[in-house]
C-alpha cells in the first residue's frame, strides 16, 4: 500500500544500513483490519467526514479472523425480545462479572448495529415476511441471534469491508506489523510499524490510536483460531502500561473438530442437535437440565471433559471426543440452515452430517480478558481505545454467551471510532522530534534482536509448539495450583529460550519468520498475564474452573483481575470492582 | 558503508508460457472449440468456389468430380459439431430466466436447447431432401 | 511401521539473491493421514528451513490467504491433502498470472484496485434511515445472488484464467462476481455506475468463456457464469426500449 504523497520521508542510517523510513499522521489510527476495526474506522469518518483515518493491518482485511464467525450476531430485535431480557441473559451468562452498565449499554445499540450492517449489504436470512430472522442459541432465553446462514462472521466481514472502501478518507496499511506503541509523555502518538513486504519501519503518528486485534487463541495448541490471531494488541498495551483485565477468562467453546480445531458453531445445536456420549445419552441433562444443548459453553466444556474423565467419550486417534448429531434435521433444514457445516464435515473429516454425527470436543475459541476500556473504548493511556475481542470494556465477564461478540465488535467498535474521533478534533498534533528517535530505538531493536542475529539455538517452531502443549496442559478448562505454577515456571524457561532463537530468514523481503518472531515475543507476554491471573484467582467462576476451589466466592472474588506490565515474568496485580446496577449476583443454574 | 534499501523490493514478472494451453485437458478443449472457427471458415470459401463453379450450369457442374470437397465438408462437420455442442451445453449457465417466480434449473436450459437443434435440424433436413428430390 | 515420508518441491525466491524463481526440494515425515500441504508447508518452516515465506490464516477454507499452484493447479493448501498426491512429490508454486514478491507470496494490488473499482458496496438512490429499520428482502430475493455473495477472494480463478494472464487489464472473474452480486441484491440500485466498468471493453468483453475459472473455485461461485450473464444483461440493456432500464 503506498503512502500518500505528502508523507515526510527521510533515510537514516540504522546500524550501517540506510532505511526509508515514513512518517505519517492521522486523526485515528485503527491497528487490526476486522469487524470491529472497520467498523470503527467508519464510524470515525461518520463521526466527522473531516477526519484522516489509517488502518495497518498485519493482513488483507478479509483475511480476518471475524471472517471464520459462524454461528450469528444477537440483537433485541423482535417484539417478544426486550433489553432487558437480554442483559441479563448476558449478565447471568457472565456468571455475574459483566459491568452491569455496559451491558445495559450494549442492549441499547445492538439492534441498530443489526440494521446498520444490513444497510450495507450483510445478506441476513430472513423470516417469510422479509424481515430479518433470528434463531436461538446457547444461554439466550428467547429468539435473538440474527444470522447469515452459517457464515455471519464472513459475511459481516466482507460486508463491512467493502463499504469501507468508499470512503476516501480511509488510507490502509496492509500487511504493515505493528511492533511498539509510541507513548510520549503518558499519550499515545501512534505507532511503529514494519512494512512486512519491503522490511521497512514506519513511524505512523496519529493523534488517537484504536487497537482492535482479536484475541489470543494460538497460545494453545488446540484452538478455533486462525495463525494471526496472536495477542498483538493486547501485548502492545501491555508494555505501554495499560492493564490487562480479566485474562484468566479464556472461553473454550464445547464443538470443535479434533485434529484440527476447526469450529463447528453453536449454531447446530441452535438448531436443534444433541450431543451424545458413548452410551448414546444426551448426558447435557444432568448439567444444564433446562437448557439442554442451549446451555452456555463455560458449563457444556466442562460437562464433556468430566463425560470424558469418567469414561463415558469416544476414543479416537485426536483425543477424546463426543457425537453432535444432527442427522434428525434433515437434509432440507441442514442445506438451508447448515450448509457450510456439511460442507467442513466433507471437506475435513469425511462424514456427510445428514448421515453421520460430527466429532466435537473442547476447543479454546475466544478471549473475555482484554486491554482494559470503557464503554468508549478509552484505555488508561491517553489517546489509546480498544474494541472487539483484544478489548476487556466489561460486557463478557467470565463466560461469553454465543452471537454476542459480532454484535460487540460491531457496538464498541462504533464507540471506539466515534469517541477516537471527537478525542482527535481538539487533540494536539503529534510533533515529530521525540517520535524519530523512538522510530529508531525499536528498528534498531528488532534488527539486532532478529534480523541480524547471528547464531541461535532453536528455531521458533519447537519454541511455540511447546508454549501451546502447555497452555493447553495448564491453563485449560480446569486448572489447579500446581499445573499453573509448572506453567509458569515453564513459560520462563520458554522466554529464556526465545531469548537465543535461531532465525534462518535474513532478507528484507516478505519476512515471515520475523513476523512469527515477533509473534511469539507477543504470546509470551500474553501467556504469562492469563497463567499469573487464573493462579490469582482463587475461585471458580464463569470459564476459570479451578479444581482446588471449585465454587463461586462473591465474598472474596467478585471484582476484576488487571495486570500490569513489571520488568519480570509475572504482572503486578490489582483489582476493579464489577459495576452491579439491576442484577444482584445469584447462583448460577440452567 | 551505507546502501540505500529500495523502496519495493523487485518483483519477479509474471511471464505466460507459450504451450500454456497444454497445460490441461480443459484448457486444450477450448482452444479447440475456439480453434473450429478456422475450418468452418476455411469451408465456407471452399462452398463459395462450388457455388461459382455450379454457376456454369448442371452440365458444368458434377458435386462428385469434388470428392476433396466432400471428404474435406465431413471433416468440418465434426468441427462443427462439436463447435454446437459446446455452445449449446454452456447455453445453461449464460441464460437466466425465472418461470412463475422460480429460476428455471440450467438442465432444463440445456435440454431445451439440444432439443431445439435436434428438431431445426430434422426439419432443415427435411427440407433439403424433398426439394433434392 | 516405517514412517511415511514425502517430498516437497516449493518455489524459493528472494529478490535481494535471486535471478529468477528456483525450486527447492525438502523431505518431510507424512505422519497423519489428515495432513494438507499447507501443515507441510508449516513443518518445514517450524522445523527444516524458517525461511520459507508463505501466506495463511485460518486453514479451514474461508479467508483466501492460502492459494498456490499445487502440481500446476490453483488450490487451497489448507484443503489439498497429502494423501491424494503420495507418493509422488507435490510442486507447491506461487499463483499462475501474478508478480512474485518472494517464495510463494504474489503481489495482489492489482486484484485489490480492481475490487475497488466495481463499486461493492450498495448504492442506493435515497439511503434508507436507519430507524425506519431494515430493507424488506426474502430468503428467494437472496437465492438470487446468494452464489455469488460466496466469494472469498483466494484469486485461484485469476490464476487459472489464460485471458488474466495473457492481458493484466482484464477485470477478471472475481471482481465482475462480485459486481453482479451487487447488481442482483434488491436492495441495491447502482447498477448504471458499475456499468462503465463491467461494460468496458477490458471488463466482461475480454473473457472468452474459458471456464477454467469456475472449475477451480473452491466456493462455488461460478464466476464465469456471472461474466455470461453480464454480458447477455448488458447487451439486452442496450437493445431494448429505453422504458425497461432502470
Amino acid at each position: 500500500m503506498a503512502p500518500p504523497a505528502d508523507a515526510a520521508k527521510y533515510a537514516s542510517e540504522v546500524g550501517g544500513q540506510t532505511l526509508l523510513v515514513d512518517f505519517e499522521s492521522y486523526d485515528v489510527l485503527v491497528v487490526g483490519g476486522g469487524l470491529a476495526g472497520i467498523r470503527a474506522a467508519i464510524a470515525a469518518v461518520e463521526a466527522n467526514p473531516r477526519v484522516k483515518v489509517g488502518m495497518v493491518s498485519k493482513v488483507y482485511p478479509m483475511r480476518s479472523h471475524t471472517v471464520s464467525a459462524e454461528g450469528g450476531a444477537a440483537a433485541a430485535l423482535r417484539p417478544e425480545d426486550s433489553y432487558e431480557k437480554h442483559a441479563f441473559d448476558t449478565i447471568k451468562g457472565s456468571d455475574y462479572l459483566a459491568d452491569q452498565d455496559v451491558v445495559e449499554a450494549f442492549v441499547r445499540e445492538a439492534p441498530l448495529e443489526i440494521i446498520q450492517m444490513e444497510h450495507w449489504g450483510c445478506p441476513w436470512s430472513r423470516d417469510p415476511d422479509g424481515k430479518i430472522s433470528a434463531r436461538p442459541f446457547g444461554g439466550m432465553t428467547t429468539w435473538r441471534t440474527c444470522f447469515a446462514a452459517d457464515k455471519t462472521g464472513f459475511h459481516m466481514l466482507h460486508a463491512v469491508f467493502q463499504t469501507s472502501l468508499k470512503y476516501p478518507q480511509i488510507v490502509r496499511h496492509d500487511e504493515s506489523f505493528v511492533t511498539k506503541l509510541l507513548v510520549e509523555d503518558s499519550r499515545c502518538v501512534g505507532v511503529v510499524a514494519l512494512d512486512i513486504r519491503t522490511g521497512r519501519f514506519d513511524a505512523i503518528t496519529a493523534k488517537s490510536v484504536i487497537l482492535a486485534t482479536g484475541g489470543l487463541g494460538r497460545v494453545y495448541a488446540f484452538t478455533t483460531n486462525g495463525n494471526i490471531c496472536t495477542g498483538d494488541g493486547m501485548a502492545l498495551a501491555y508494555r505501554a502500561g495499560a492493564g490487562l483485565k480479566d485474562m484468566e477468562m479464556v472461553q473454550f467453546h464445547p464443538t470443535g473438530l479434533p485434529f484440527t480445531g476447526i469450529l463447528i458453531t453453536e449454531a447446530v445445536r441452535g438448531e436443534g442437535g444433541y450431543l451424545l456420549n458413548n452410551e448414546g445419552d444426551r448426558f447435557l441433562k444432568r448439567y444444564v437440565p433446562n437448557k439442554m444443548e442451549l446451555g452456555p459453553r463455560d458449563i457444556i466444556s466442562r460437562a464433556m471433559i468430566t463425560e470424558f474423565e469418567e469414561g463415558r467419550g469416544f476414543d479416537g486417534p485426536h483425543g477424546k471426543y463426543m457425537h453432535l448429531d444432527v442427522r434428525h434435521l434433515g437434509e432440507k433444514v441442514i442445506d438451508r440452515k447448515l450448509p457450510f457445516m456439511r460442507e467442513l464435515g466433507r471437506e475435513f473429516v469425511g462424514i456427510d452430517i445428514v448421515h453421520e454425527p460430527i466429532p466435537v470436543r473442547p476447543v479454546q475459541h475466544y478471549m473475555m480478558g482484554g486491554v482494559d476500556a470503557e464503554i468508549s473504548g478509552k484505555t488508561e493511556i491517553l489517546g489509546l481505545y480498544a474494541a472487539g475481542e483484544c478489548a476487556n470494556v466489561g460486557l463478557n465477564g467470565g463466560n461469553r454467551l454465543g452471537s454476542n461478540s459480532l454484535s460487540e465488535c460491531l457496538v464498541f467498535g462504533a464507540a471506539a471510532g466515534r469517541a477516537a474521533a471527537q478525542y482527535a478534533s481538539s487533540a494536539k498534533p503529534v510533533s515529530a522530534n521525540p517520535v524519530d528517535a523512538m522510530l529508531w530505538d525499536e528498528a534498531r531493536r528488532v534488527e539486532s534482536e532478529y534480523l541480524e542475529k547471528k547464531g541461535g539455538q532453536e528455531r521458533i517452531g519447537p519454541i511455540r509448539e511447546e508454549m501451546q502443549r502447555e497452555m493447553d496442559a495448564g491453563a485449560g478448562v480446569f486448572r489447579t495450583k500446581e499445573a499453573l505454577s509448572r506453567l509458569a515456571r515453564n513459560l520462563g524457561g520458554l522466554r529464556e529460550r526465545f531469548e537465543k532463537v535461531k532465525i534462518d530468514d535474513s532478507s528484507r523481503t516478505f519476512n515471515t519468520e520475523i513476523v512469527a518472531a515477533l509473534e511469539l515475543d507477543f504470546m509470551l507476554e500474553v501467556s504469562s498475564t492469563v497463567v499469573f491471573s487464573a493462579l490469582a484467582r482463587e475461585e471458580s467462576r464463569g470459564a476459570h474452573a479451578r479444581r482446588d476451589f471449585p465454587e463461586r466466592d462473591d465474598a472474596k472474588f467478585l471484582k476484576h483481575t488487571v495486570c500490569f506490565h513489571t520488568n519480570t515474568l509475572a504482572p503486578r496485580i490489582e483489582y476493579s470492582d464489577v459495576h452491579i446496577t439491576t442484577f444482584q449476583p445469584q447462583a448460577r443454574t440452567y | 558503508m551505507t546502501t540505500e534499501a529500495p523502496a519495493a523490493p523487485r518483483e519477479f514478472a509474471w511471464r505466460m508460457p507459450g504451450n500454456w494451453w497444454t497445460r490441461t485437458r480443459h484448457y486444450f478443449l477450448y482452444m479447440l472449440r475456439e480453434f473450429t472457427a478456422v475450418p468452418m471458415a476455411l469451408w465456407l470459401i471452399w462452398l463459395l468456389y462450388e457455388i461459382k463453379r455450379a454457376g456454369s450450369g448442371p452440365h458444368g457442374y458434377y458435386p462428385r468430380s469434388s470428392t476433396a470437397f466432400v471428404v474435406f465438408s465431413v471433416i468440418v462437420l465434426g468441427f462443427v459439431l462439436y463447435h454446437s455442442y459446446t455452445f449449446l451445453k454452456l447455453a445453461g449457465v449464460i441464460i437466466r430466466v425465472k418461470l412463475f417466480d422460480r429460476p428455471v434449473p440450467s438442465q432444463v436450459i440445456v435440454v431445451t436447447m439440444f432439443g431445439s437443434w435436434a428438431l431445426a435440424s430434422a426439419v432443415v433436413g427435411f427440407v433439403l431432401i424433398w426439394f433434392a428430390r | 511401521m516405517p514412517d511415511k515420508r514425502i517430498e516437497i518441491k516449493a518455489t524459493r525466491y528472494d529478490p535481494a539473491t535471486d535471478e529468477k524463481p528456483h525450486l527447492q526440494s525438502y523431505d518431510i515425515p507424512f505422519y497423519d493421514e489428515s495432513m494438507v500441504v499447507l501443515d507441510a508447508l508449516n513443518h518445514i518452516k517450524s522445523h527444516v528451513d524458517g525461511s520459507l515465506s508463505y501466506r495463511w490464516s485460518c486453514r479451514m477454507g474461508i479467508c483466501g490467504s492460502c492459494g498456490m499452484m499445487v502440481n500446476g493447479t490453483p488450490k487451497l493448501t489448507c484443503n489439498a491433502f497429502l494423501r491424494d498426491y503420495w507418493p509422488r512429490a507435490i510442486i507447491v508454486e506461487p499463483l499462475n498470472n501474478f508478480p512474485i514478491i518472494r517464495d510463494l507470496v504474489i503481489d495482489m494490488e492489482d486484484f485489490m484496485r480492481k475490487l475497488k473499482s466495481i463499486k461493492p458496496w450498495i448504492i442506493r438512490k435515497q439511503e434508507l434511515p436507519l430507524g425506519a429499520g431494515e430493507h424488506y428482502q426474502t430468503n428467494e430475493q437472496i437465492d438470487d445472488f446468494r452464489q455469488f455473495s460466496e466469494c472469498i477472494n483466494c484469486m485461484l480463478c485469476y490464476a487459472a484464467c489464460p485471458v488474466y494472464g495473457l492481458n493484466n487489464e482484464f477485470l477478471g472473474p472475481a471482481a465482475t462476481a462480485l459486481a453482479r452480486r451487487y447488481n442482483l441484491d434488491s436492495r441495491d440500485q447502482g447498477l448504471k455506475e458499475r456499468l462503465p466498468v463491467i461494460a468496458d471493453p477490458e471488463g466482461v468483453w475480454e473473457c472468452s468463456f474459458v471456464g477454467e475459472c469456475s472449475v477451480v473455485c473452491p466456493k462455488g461461485v461460478d464466476p464465469a457464469k456471472a461474466i455470461q450473464q453480464t454480458k447477455l444483461d448488458t447487451t439486452m440493456r442496450f437493445v431494448l426500449p429505453y422504458g425497461n432500464r432502470d
